[in-house]
C-alpha cells in the first residue's frame, strides 16, 4: 500500500509539473526566447546545417501545416504529406531561407477530424503564431478549418481537399492547389463515355460504391448527374466508412449486373470492396472496374488486393514522364526517403502548398499575412505540379470571369490521368495511362467482353 | 417500396399487441398466483404473433408459458414480418430473385458461424469468470496481425496452419499474463465490486492494445493470401452448372457462390469448434472448467483450483478470438481498429444466446450472421442500407436486452 | 486546520484563480509576464467540458454504480438537437408559404426549414420565399443560442429519461452493453442521415454568442470561457449538494446492495431514472455549449474513444468522488495535449501523438488495479487524516452496516418512503443478473 502511494504521489507530482509547463510554454514564446518550447519538438526538426548560421540566427518565419497523422483521419496519407512537407522546409534553408530569415515549419495533427481540425488551426495561428498554412487533407476538415483561417485573416493553401464548397465561398484566405471534386467526376464520366464511345465497350448501367462523408456523398451525386446527361444509368451504395464486410453489398451489386463499377470509398473500405468483389467474381478482372486513388499506394494496394489487376486508377498530376525539374528533384529526395518508387500526388501538391506560401511571403517582402495574400493573388510560381497560378480572384471575380464560384482561388489545372494496372503487381509508376489520349501510353484492357 | 404503407401498418399492428401482451399478461398471471417470470416476455410475443386471437384464449386459459410457445410465437412473427414485406416490396432483390436470397443466407451463415467462434471465447470467459472482457476485439486483432506478419513478413511462404498456431499462442500468452496480474485478485475479495472493476480494466487493455499495435505496425492496412486457394474445377464437365470452382470462388447449382477465403475461414471455425467441444466434453480439464462455471464451490471441494481454472478460462477466450482473428485476417484488410466493430458483434451475440451459453452463442452467431445479411440485403434504400451496417447488431443487443435480457439459453437467475 | 476548512480555502483559491485567468490571456494584453495565448484558452475551456462530463459520469458510475457508456451520447444529443434548431427553425412576421409554417402568438411565424439535397448549395425554401411569396419587411429571425441550448438540454433530459427507465432492470455488464449499443445506434443514425445531420462533414453550429458580448466580438475565448467555466461551476455545486443529500446516501445505497436498499425503503426506480435524467442532462449541456464555441459537432464525437477518454479521466482522477473526477480530466486533458509531441533519443525516433495513448492505457490499468480510488485521492485521505474525522469522504470509510444504520434512520424520518417499498421489491424480482 504503501509503496503504490509513493508511486502516485510521483505520478501526481509529474502531472502537476507538466501542467506547469503547458501554462509557461505560450509565455516563453512571446518573450520570443529562442530555446523551442516544448510543443515545438513536434515541429518538424527543421534547423538550418551549421555553416548558414550567421544570417539563420535571426527569429525564423513560421509556416503551418496540415496533416492527419492519428486515427480517425487517414495516417498514411497524413505521414506521406509531413514527409514531403518536411523537404520542402529543408530544401528552403538550404537555401538561406526566406527574405534571410530561417522557416521553421510547424506540422499538426488533424486526427481527420473537423472540431479538432479548427483547433489545431487556432493553435497555429494564436499560439505559434504561423503566417501562413499549407496541406491539409480531408474535405471535412478543410471545410471547418477555413472558418477559422478567415476570423484570423490568415491564408491557407489547401493541398488535398476537394469538396467544392471551400473555395465556393470566396474566402479572401482561402486557395487550393488539389482539384474540384465536381472536376474530378467530370474526369471519371468523360472517361467513361469514352470507353463506350471509342472503344466500343456496352456501358448502360453503372454501379457507383461511394462512403458518406463529404467527400463520397458529393462525388458521387456529380457522377450520378453527369453519368445521366451522358445517357448513362447508375446505381449509389452508400457505405459507412469502417465497413469491413462487403458480402450483402456485393451480392446487390452483382444483382445489378453493372457494365462499370465506380468506387469512391477511400481507405481500406476501397481495398475490402474490391478484393471481396473479385472474391466474389465481379472483381477487376470481371467487370471494368474504377478503384479509387487510394489503389496508386501500390505496396498496399497488391497486398490488400491481389486480384486487383486491370484496375483503372484516376491519377491527379502529370504522368511522370512529363515531371518537370521540380517535380524530379523532389521526386529523387521523397523515394531517398521513403523508398517509394514515385510520389503521391497530395504529397507533392503540399510540397507546393509550402513552396508556394514562401514565394508569396518573397514576393510581398512581408510576413503580414494580408500582404501574403496579395502575393498570392498574383503568384506565378513553378511548383512540382506544373506552373501554378490562381486567376479567379478579387481583382477578376468569378462574376466578372463569368465561372462558377467554385473557380476562386483554384489552381485551374492540376492535371488528371486515367491509368490502368495491367501485369499483376505493378507498380504505380508502371502502370499505363490510358486517358486523356493525349499522355495515352497504352490501350485500356476492357475486361468482360463478349 | 411500393407499398410502404403495408408493411408500416403491419409493424404497428404487431407492436401494439405485443406491447398490450407484454404489460398485461403478467398482471393476469400474478392474479392467478401463477409463475410470471415468463410472462412478459411470452405474453408480448404471443401477443405480436396473432394479436387478439392469441391474446384472449391465453388470458382466459393462462397455460404455463413454455420455451415451445414462445417458439412457434417467435416463427409466427417473423413469418408475417416477411409476408409483410414481400407484399410491400414485390420488387425487392430478397422477394424476386431466389438466387440472390440464396446467396445472401449462404454469406450469412458462413460468416455467422465465424462470429459465433469469437463469441464462444467471450461466453466462456463469462461463464467461468463471470466477466465480459472489453478487450475481446482486441484479441482478435491481434490473432490476424500475428498470422499476416507470420505469412508474410516474418517467415514468408511459412504454412498458415503455424501461422495460425502462433496467433493462438500469442493471444494465449497476453490474456494469461493479463489474468494474472489483473484480474486474479477479484477472487481474493482484495477488488470491490469486481465485475465493474472488470470491465474499466479490460477496457483499459483493449486501449492500450490496440494503441500499442497501431504504434508498432503503422497505419497501412494489411492483409493475408488465401490460405487454401480451391483448383480449378467444373462439374459437370462442360457446363459447370453443378460446381463450379475457381481460386478465389466456388459456385453451387449456378446460384449460390462463397468466396473461397470465407468459405476457408467457416471450415477452419468449425473444426476449432469441435475441438473445443472435444476438450470441453473429454478431457479432464475440460470437465473442470465446466465444473467451475456450474458450481464454483462444488468444483472446488472435488479439488479443482478455480483460480487456474479462471486464468485457463481467460486466455482460451483470448485464444479462440485470435483463432477468428487468424481465420479472418485473409477475408479482410486488417488495421488495429478492426477489432471494435467484431467485438460489438461478439456483445451483440453473447447477450442475444445468452451469456454464458456455449450453444447460445453459436446460434446467435448464426442469427447475426443472417441479419446482418437480410439487412445489407432487403433494405431498399441503396444509400442506407450499407450504411447502417454498424446498427443492425446493436439494434438487436438493445431488443434483447429490453425483452428478454437472459437471451435465448440464458441462465435464470 | 481542519480538513473541510482546509477544502473551503483551497477551493475558493481554486475558483477565484480559474475567474482571474482571462485577464492574463493575450486578448486582454496578459498579466504581466504572464500571457496565456488564446490556444491556452482553448485547452482550458476543452478542460472544463471534460471535467463536467467526468465528473457528471463519476456521479453516475462512481456513486450510484451505473456504468453507462452512452454519456458521449447525450453529449451529443444535447449539441445536435442546439445545432439542428439553429438550422431548420427560424421565426418570422409573415408566413412563408413555402416551408412549413407554425403559427405562434401575434403575427409571428415559427418556419421549419425543408431538408437539402446533400453537397448542393440548393436554396432553402426561405430564400425562395424571400424571393416570391413573404411581403416586403418581413423580419427573420434566428433562434436565439440560449434557446436552443435550453433545447438541448431538455432533449437531454428527456433521453435521460428514457435510457435510465430501460435500464432499470439491467445491471452492471447489461448495462454496460445496452448504453455502447444506444450510443453505436444514434452514432450510425447521424453517420448515415446527411441530408439532416450533415453526417461526417459535421453540424455547423453558430458562435455562442454571434453578436459578441461585451465588447468581445463573436470569435473572441473569453466569453466562452466564462460560460464553460460557469457551468462547471454549477453542474460541481448541484452534484456537491446532491452527493451529499439524501439522494447522494440513497444512490450509494443502490450501488452497494440494490435489493437491501429497497426493502430500506429507497425507491430505487425514482432514483435510478433521477441520476440519469441528472447526468444527461449535464452531459447535454456540455456538449450543447461546445458545440457552439467549436462551431461544428460530428458523429465522431460519440465514437468508442471518446467515451474511453472521459472513462478514463474519471478513473485515473478518482472515480468516486466528483472533485477527483473533475481535477483529473483537467489535469489530463493539459498532459495529453503537451504529449502531443514527438521525441528523439539518438536515432530512434518516438511519434508520441500514438504512444501517450499506449502510456495512457497502462497508466488506467494500473491505476485500477492499484490505485482504485484514483491517483488524486490520496491527496484528498491525507488531509482528512491530519483533521477530526470529517464528513463521509469515502463510501468506503464506512462500514456497511453503519451505511444501513443512516439508512434507517433516515427512511423513517421520511414517511413517503416507506410506503413505496414494496413497488422496487417487486421491480427487482426480475433482475438480470
Amino acid at each position: 500500500m504503501n509503496r503504490s502511494r509513493t508511486l502516485t504521489w510521483i505520478v501526481v507530482s509529474l502531472s502537476i509539473l507538466a501542467l506547469m509547463l503547458a501554462a509557461c510554454a505560450p509565455q516563453a514564446e512571446t518573450v520570443g526566447e529562442a530555446e523551442p518550447a516544448a510543443e515545438e519538438a513536434a515541429a518538424a526538426p527543421t534547423e538550418a546545417p551549421a555553416e548558414e548560421s550567421e544570417d539563420m540566427s535571426m527569429e525564423p518565419i513560421k509556416i503551418g501545416a496540415l496533416a492527419p497523422l492519428s486515427a480517425p483521419g487517414a495516417v498514411v496519407g497524413g505521414e506521406a504529406m509531413r514527409e514531403a512537407m518536411l523537404i520542402a522546409a529543408e530544401e528552403l534553408n538550404n537555401r538561406g531561407g526566406i527574405m534571410g530569415r530561417p522557416v521553421e515549419l510547424i506540422i499538426v495533427d488533424t486526427e481527420g477530424l473537423p472540431e479538432r481540425g479548427t483547433a489545431v488551426v487556432e493553435r497555429l495561428i494564436n499560439q505559434d503564431g504561423v503566417v501562413g498554412i499549407g496541406g491539409g487533407y480531408h474535405s471535412s476538415v478543410g471545410v471547418a478549418a477555413k472558418e477559422v483561417a478567415r476570423d484570423n485573416g490568415v491564408p491557407i493553401v489547401f493541398a488535398e481537399t476537394w469538396n467544392d464548397t471551400i473555395t465556393s465561398v470566396q474566402y479572401d484566405e482561402i486557395f487550393r492547389i488539389a482539384p474540384l471534386s465536381s472536376e474530378v467526376s467530370a474526369v471519371d464520366v468523360k472517361f467513361i463515355q469514352w470507353l463506350r464511345d471509342e472503344n466500343g465497350m456496352k456501358l448502360e448501367k453503372v454501379v457507383i460504391l461511394t462512403e458518406n462523408t463529404d467527400y463520397g456523398i458529393p462525388a458521387a451525386e456529380n457522377t450520378t448527374a453527369l453519368l445521366d446527361g451522358a445517357g448513362i444509368a447508375s446505381v449509389t451504395f452508400s457505405v459507412d466508412i469502417g465497413t469491413q464486410d462487403f458480402a450483402g453489398i456485393i451480392e446487390r451489386v452483382k444483382a445489378e449486373s453493372p457494365d462499370m463499377i465506380v468506387t469512391l470509398a477511400t481507405g481500406e473500405a476501397s481495398y475490402n470492396f474490391t478484393q471481396q468483389a473479385a472474391d466474389a467474381g465481379i472483381g477487376p478482372q470481371n467487370v471494368p472496374t474504377m478503384c479509387n486513388q487510394v489503389s496508386l499506394v501500390s505496396d498496399a494496394f497488391w497486398t490488400n488486393v491481389p486480384d486487383g489487376n486491370h484496375c483503372f486508377v484516376r491519377r491527379i498530376g502529370l504522368p511522370q514522364q512529363l515531371y518537370n525539374d521540380v517535380a524530379q528533384a523532389l521526386v529523387a529526395e521523397y523515394s531517398a526517403r521513403t523508398g517509394k518508387d514515385d510520389i503521391e500526388s497530395y504529397a507533392m501538391a503540399s510540397y507546393d502548398s509550402i513552396m508556394l506560401i514562401a514565394q508569396a511571403i518573397e514576393d510581398s517582402g512581408s510576413t503580414d499575412p494580408s500582404d501574403i495574400i496579395d502575393a498570392l493573388e498574383n503568384i506565378n510560381h513553378m511548383g512540382a505540379l506544373g506552373p501554378i497560378t490562381f486567376p479567379i480572384n478579387r481583382s477578376n471575380t468569378p462574376d466578372q470571369a463569368g465561372v462558377d464560384p467554385k473557380w476562386w482561388h483554384q489552381f485551374p489545372d492540376p492535371a488528371i490521368t486515367i491509368v490502368q494496372y495491367q501485369v499483376e503487381g505493378q507498380d504505380a509508376t508502371e502502370t499505363t495511362v490510358v486517358y486523356p489520349e493525349i499522355y495515352q501510353t497504352g490501350a485500356p484492357i476492357i475486361v468482360g467482353q463478349e | 417500396m411500393e407499398n410502404a404503407a403495408i408493411f408500416g401498418w403491419a409493424l404497428l399492428w404487431i407492436l401494439f399487441w405485443g406491447a398490450l401482451g407484454g404489460v398485461v399478461t403478467p398482471r393476469i398471471y400474478a392474479r392467478k398466483d401463477l409463475e410470471i417470470s415468463q410472462a412478459s416476455f411470452g405474453g408480448a410475443v404471443i401477443g405480436a404473433a396473432l394479436g387478439p386471437l392469441s391474446l384472449v384464449p391465453l388470458w382466459i386459459a393462462t397455460p404455463k408459458i413454455t420455451s415451445r410457445l414462445i417458439g412457434i410465437a417467435i416463427a409466427i412473427v417473423v413469418g408475417i414480418f416477411i409476408v409483410a414485406f414481400a407484399l410491400a416490396d414485390p420488387d425487392n432483390l430478397c422477394v424476386a430473385n431466389g438466387g440472390f436470397v440464396i446467396s445472401q443466407l449462404a454469406n450469412g451463415i458462413v460468416i455467422g458461424v465465424i462470429y459465433g467462434l469469437m463469441a464462444l471465447g467471450l461466453t466462456l470467459i463469462f461463464s467461468i469468470l463471470g466477466v465480459v472482457s472489453f478487450a475481446h476485439g482486441e484479441f482478435y486483432m491481434i490473432g490476424g496481425m500475428v498470422t499476416y506478419f507470420m505469412t508474410a513478413e516474418w517467415i514468408p511462404g511459412v504454412s498458415p496452419i503455424v501461422a495460425i498456431l502462433a496467433s493462438c499462442v500469442v493471444t494465449f500468452a497476453i490474456g494469461y499474463v493479463f489474468e494474472r496480474i489483473f484480474l486474479r485478485p477479484m477472487g481474493s475479495g482484495e477488488i470491490e465490486r469486481p465485475t465493474e472493476y472488470a470491465i474499466l480494466v479490460t477496457f483499459g487493455l483493449a486501449f492500450f492494445l490496440q494503441y500499442f499495435t497501431q504504434a508498432l505496425t503503422s497505419a497501412v492496412p494489411v492483409k493475408a493470401q488465401r490460405f487454401f486457394p480451391f483448383p480449378s474445377l467444373e462439374l459437370p464437365g462442360d457446363s459447370g452448372a453443378f460446381l463450379r470452382m475457381t481460386p478465389g470462388n466456388v459456385t453451387i447449382f449456378d446460384a449460390i457462390s462463397v468466396p473461397n477465403p470465407r468459405f476457408t475461414a467457416a471450415v477452419l471455425a468449425l473444426l476449432m469448434l469441435a475441438a473445443l467441444l472435444w476438450f470441453l466434453y473429454r478431457t479432464w480439464v475440460g470437465k473442470a472448467l465446466r465444473a467451475v462455471s456450474q458450481d464454483r464451490q462444488a468444483a472446488a471441494v472435488t479439488g479443482i483450483n478455480p483460480d487456474s481454472m479462471n486464468t485457463l478460462a481467460f486466455s482460451m477466450g483470448a485464444m479462440l478470438a485470435g483463432l477468428s482473428g487468424a481465420s479472418l485476417v485473409q477475408v479482410f484488410s486488417w488495421l488495429p481498429q478492426v477489432g471494435i466493430p467484431a467485438a460489438a458483434r461478439s456483445f451483440v451475440i453473447i447477450v442475444l444466446g445468452g451469456m454464458g451459453s456455449l450453444p447460445g452463442a453459436f446460434l446467435g452467431g448464426l442469427i447475426v450472421g443472417l441479419v446482418e445479411a437480410a439487412g445489407t440485403g432487403c433494405i431498399p434504400d441503396a444509400t442506407r442500407a450499407a450504411a447502417y451496417i454498424p446498427a443492425y447488431g446493436m439494434v438487436i443487443l438493445t431488443l434483447v436486452l429490453l425483452l428478454k435480457p437472459t437471451g435465448l439459453f440464458g441462465r435464470e437467475l | 486546520m481542519n480538513p473541510t476548512a482546509i477544502y473551503r480555502v483551497s477551493g475558493t483559491v481554486a475558483l477565484i484563480i480559474l475567474f482571474l485567468i482571462p485577464l492574463a490571456s493575450s486578448e486582454l494584453g496578459g498579466l504581466g509576464p504572464l500571457v496565456l495565448s488564446s490556444y491556452f484558452m482553448h485547452l482550458a475551456i476543452t478542460a472544463f467540458f471534460y471535467a463536467i462530463l467526468a465528473s457528471s459520469w463519476s456521479l453516475l458510475a462512481g456513486y450510484a454504480g451505473q456504468f453507462s457508456f452512452g454519456h458521449m451520447a447525450f453529449m451529443a444529443i444535447g449539441g445536435y438537437t442546439s445545432g439542428l434548431i439553429g438550422k431548420f427553425i427560424r421565426f418570422t412576421t409573415a408566413p412563408s408559404e413555402l416551408c412549413t409554417d407554425l403559427p405562434l402568438f401575434g403575427n409571428w411565424w415559427l418556419v421549419i426549414l425543408n431538408i437539402r439535397r446533400v453537397g448542393t448549395i440548393d436554396e432553402s425554401c426561405l430564400d425562395m420565399a424571400k424571393a416570391e411569396t413573404l411581403p416586403a419587411g418581413t423580419l427573420i429571425v434566428f433562434p436565439p443560442v440560449w434557446a436552443s441550448i435550453a433545447m438541448g438540454l431538455v432533449m437531454g433530459a428527456i433521453f435521460g429519461l428514457l435510457v435510465g427507465w430501460l435500464v432499470l432492470r439491467l445491471r452492471s455488464t447489461y448495462l454496460a452493453l445496452f448504453t455502447i449499443g444506444f450510443s453505436e445506434i444514434l452514432r450510425a443514425a447521424i453517420s448515415a442521415e446527411i441530408p439532416i445531420t450533415e453526417g461526417q462533414s459535421g453540424l455547423e453550429l453558430v458562435p455562442l454568442f454571434p453578436g459578441g458580448i461585451a465588447g468581445f466580438t463573436s470569435t473572441s475565448k473569453i466569453p466562452p470561457y466564462y460560460a464553460m467555466l460557469l457551468l462547471f461551476i454549477f453542474a460541481m455545486a448541484l452534484m456537491t449538494w446532491l452527493a451529499g443529500s439524501r439522494f447522494g446516501l440513497f444512490i450509494r445505497a443502490i450501488r452497494e446492495d440494490e435489493e437491501a436498499a429497497a426493502a430500506l425503503g429507497v425507491n430505487i426506480v425514482r432514483y435510478k431514472v433521477l441520476v440519469f435524467v441528472i447526468t444527461s442532462t449535464l452531459a447535454a449541456a456540455a456538449g450543447a455549449l461546445q458545440g457552439h464555441y467549436i462551431g461544428i459537432i460530428t458523429p465522431n464525437t460519440l465514437i468508442i474513444l471518446q467515451m474511453s477518454l472521459v472513462i478514463a479521466m474519471a478513473v485515473i482522477g478518482g472515480l468516486e468522488n466528483i472533485y477527483t473526477a473533475s481535477v483529473g480530466a483537467i489535469i489530463i486533458t493539459f498532459v495529453l495535449e503537451l504529449l502531443r509531441t514527438s521525441v528523439s533519443i539518438g536515432p530512434i525516433h518516438i511519434d508520441m501523438t500514438l504512444w501517450r495513448l499506449v502510456f495512457f492505457g497502462i497508466l488506467l490499468m494500473l491505476t485500477l488495479r492499484f490505485q482504485r480510488n484514483g491517483l488524486l485521492f490520496p491527496i484528498l485521505e491525507k488531509i482528512s487524516r491530519g483533521g477530526v474525522a470529517a464528513e463521509t469522504v469515502s463510501i468506503r470509510a464506512q462500514s456497511d452496516e453503519e451505511l444501513d444504520e443512516e439508512l434507517e434512520e433516515l427512511s423513517e424520518e421520511d414517511g413517503e418512503l416507506s410506503e413505496e417499498v414494496s413497488e422496487p421489491a417487486s421491480g427487482t424480482d426480475t433482475n438480470a443478473s
